[in-house]
């Protein structure tokens, strides 16, 4: 495996907290990897980071093998889009245009596409847009670059799930199309857990689980219905989660069911 | 290089802030002067006497502040191209460094590009007779009143240096927002009072004094283009370290 993003140590404190603290990961070149992890556990800080347009505290990132900070060499390959990606005030054509200024890759006709099926005005300026008009945009420039490291953050915030879709089927054509190593955090684990090859989770701060996401499936199993038939079917199993809504509960167990329990009425 | 000039193109993108408004402003500034003096009649003084009240006939002309508009226009370009459009810029992949020196690159294209026109209509009124109504709006006493080329340099390297002046606040605004950017004033302003008391403590006012007085138009252009590197290198060490 070569790393394309490699991050050892890294550590970055705010006053009075750490929003890393001692996070080591690599990304395999040419692999789609998926970074969760709740509101505030440092995904975004530490894709910021790799990005350049925020600052280790102490630690190392290397992208390409080099530090990607002031490095135009890397950098040029690389994409960010954030959720709050922010824009100057112009019209969503212009803001393409400057991209394809900057990513020799830039494939215009894939972003005609994605903006016919975003249903996005190129006239329109940015900063009349909704929420998810805005994350669309996000969404043709960072797939349109075709940069060799290309990050989302939070890529569908504000997207209905019609545009999700289209999100998801472009980012698998793209990448078969043109293999590059995409980045995305997200905390929709569960539409996008089909998308991704490898999956890092990280809760405050820290990596608390980096494996390939066919080693997830079937890690854990939920199990739901009358609470007395969940007991006592999980009986004897390790418990990772439990809830309770009056007399329905809803268990989540480690390890795969086995084929006949599955079968159990 | 071609990043540098990607940033250009990027920040021209915004056509109406970089060429329109400049000279809308201008030509607005420079209505308002005409219309001002078109009502006021040229060079009539009257001066009482003895024996009653004469017109004395003043051939000097009259000046505007017209020309206030563009260097306060290029103020606003300098503050705006680093508060507006940085995060974008660096969402693409371009280093600080590179967009600084692209953004630096459009300043002095523009000061030098718009400095020629200023120029030009400098020797327009120039011709016209202060546009027939003997109004100086491009002419400057002391400061633009030389040769074409003289206007040209000075009015470019002030524009330059105004742009500069915004492009540092913009990128103090980024990096501290307004407490950092109201410190930032306060330590010009005690700068210059260190400065003022200073000269006053070594009773240096006279030479100070003598000095400007007998400074050129050329010398002051100097001064003016060593306070616009000054500003540049300042901007600069302040956006390596700025984060989006």
């Amino acid at each position: 495996m070569t790393a394309a993003i490699s991050v050892a140590g890294l550590t970055r404190r705010y006053r009075g907290h750490r929003a890393l603290d001692d996070v080591t990961v690599d990304v395999e070149a040419g692999s789609i990897t998926g970074l969760l992890g709740r509101n505030g556990a440092g995904k975004t800080t530490l894709m910021r980071i790799v990005a350049g347009q925020e600052f280790a505290s102490s630690g190392s990132v290397r992208v390409f093998g080099a530090s990607p900070v002031e490095n135009d060499q890397v950098l040029r390959r690389m994409i960010f889009i954030r959720e709050d990606q922010a824009y100057p005030d112009v019209k969503v054509g212009h803001a393409l245009r400057v991209a394809s200024w900057l990513h020799p890759n830039w494939n215009g006709e894939v972003a005609d596409r994605l903006l016919a099926d975003f249903g996005l005005p190129e006239s329109r300026a940015i900063k009349k847009l909704s929420r998810g008009m805005r994350s669309a945009l996000g969404i043709v420039i960072g797939l349109a670059a075709r940069a060799e490291v290309t990050m989302f953050d939070e890529p569908y915030a504000g997207l209905d799930a019609v545009a999700r879709q289209v999100f998801y089927e472009w980012l698998l054509a793209e990448y078969v199309a043109h293999p590059r190593t995409l980045l995305l955090s997200t905390h929709l684990i569960d539409e996008a857990a089909g998308l991704l090859e490898r999956v890092v989770v990280i809760a405050a701060g820290r990596v608390v689980l980096d494996a390939a996401a066919d080693d997830l499936r079937g890690a854990a199993t939920r199990v739901s219905g009358p609470a007395l038939a969940v007991d006592e079917f999980t009986a004897g199993r390790p418990v990772w989660e439990r809830r309770r809504l009056g007399s329905q509960e809803s268990v989540v167990v480690a390890g795969p069911l086995a084929r006949e329990s599955s079968v159990r009425t | 290089m071609s990043t540098w000039i990607n940033v250009v193109r990027y920040h021209l993108v915004s056509r109406v802030n970089y060429l329109v408004l400049p000279w809308g402003w201008l030509a607005f500034a420079f209505a308002v002067d005409i219309v001002i003096f078109a009502f006021i009649p040229v060079g009539h003084h009257v001066v009482p006497t003895a024996r009653g009240i004469v017109q004395v006939q003043d051939d000097s002309g009259r000046y505007a502040g017209g020309m206030g508009a563009i260097v306060l226009v290029f103020f606003a370009m300098g503050v705006q191209s680093v508060a507006r459009s940085l995060p974008f810029a660096l969402a693409l992949g371009v280093s600080r460094r590179s967009y600084y020196t692209g953004t630096a690159l459009l300043a002095v294209t523009l000061a030098v590009g718009y400095g020629l026109v200023l120029a030009a209509l400098q020797a327009m009124e120039r011709a016209t007779g202060g546009w027939w109504l003997a109004t100086h709006i491009f002419r400057v006493p002391y400061i633009l009143d030389g040769p074409w080329y003289l206007t040209w340099l000075t009015s470019s390297v002030t524009l330059a240096l105004l742009f500069a002046y915004g492009m540092w606040f913009g990128i103090v605004y980024r990096r501290w927002s307004l407490p950092g950017m109201l410190a930032f004033i306060a330590v010009q302003v005690a700068i210059l009072l260190a400065a003022a008391l200073l000269i006053t403590w070594s009773h240096a006012w006279p030479g100070t004094g003598h000095f400007f007085v007998t400074l050129s138009a050329a010398g002051l252009t100097g001064l003016l283009a060593a306070a616009t590197a000054a500003l540049l290198a300042g901007g600069y060490a302040t956006v390596r370290r700025a984060t989006v």
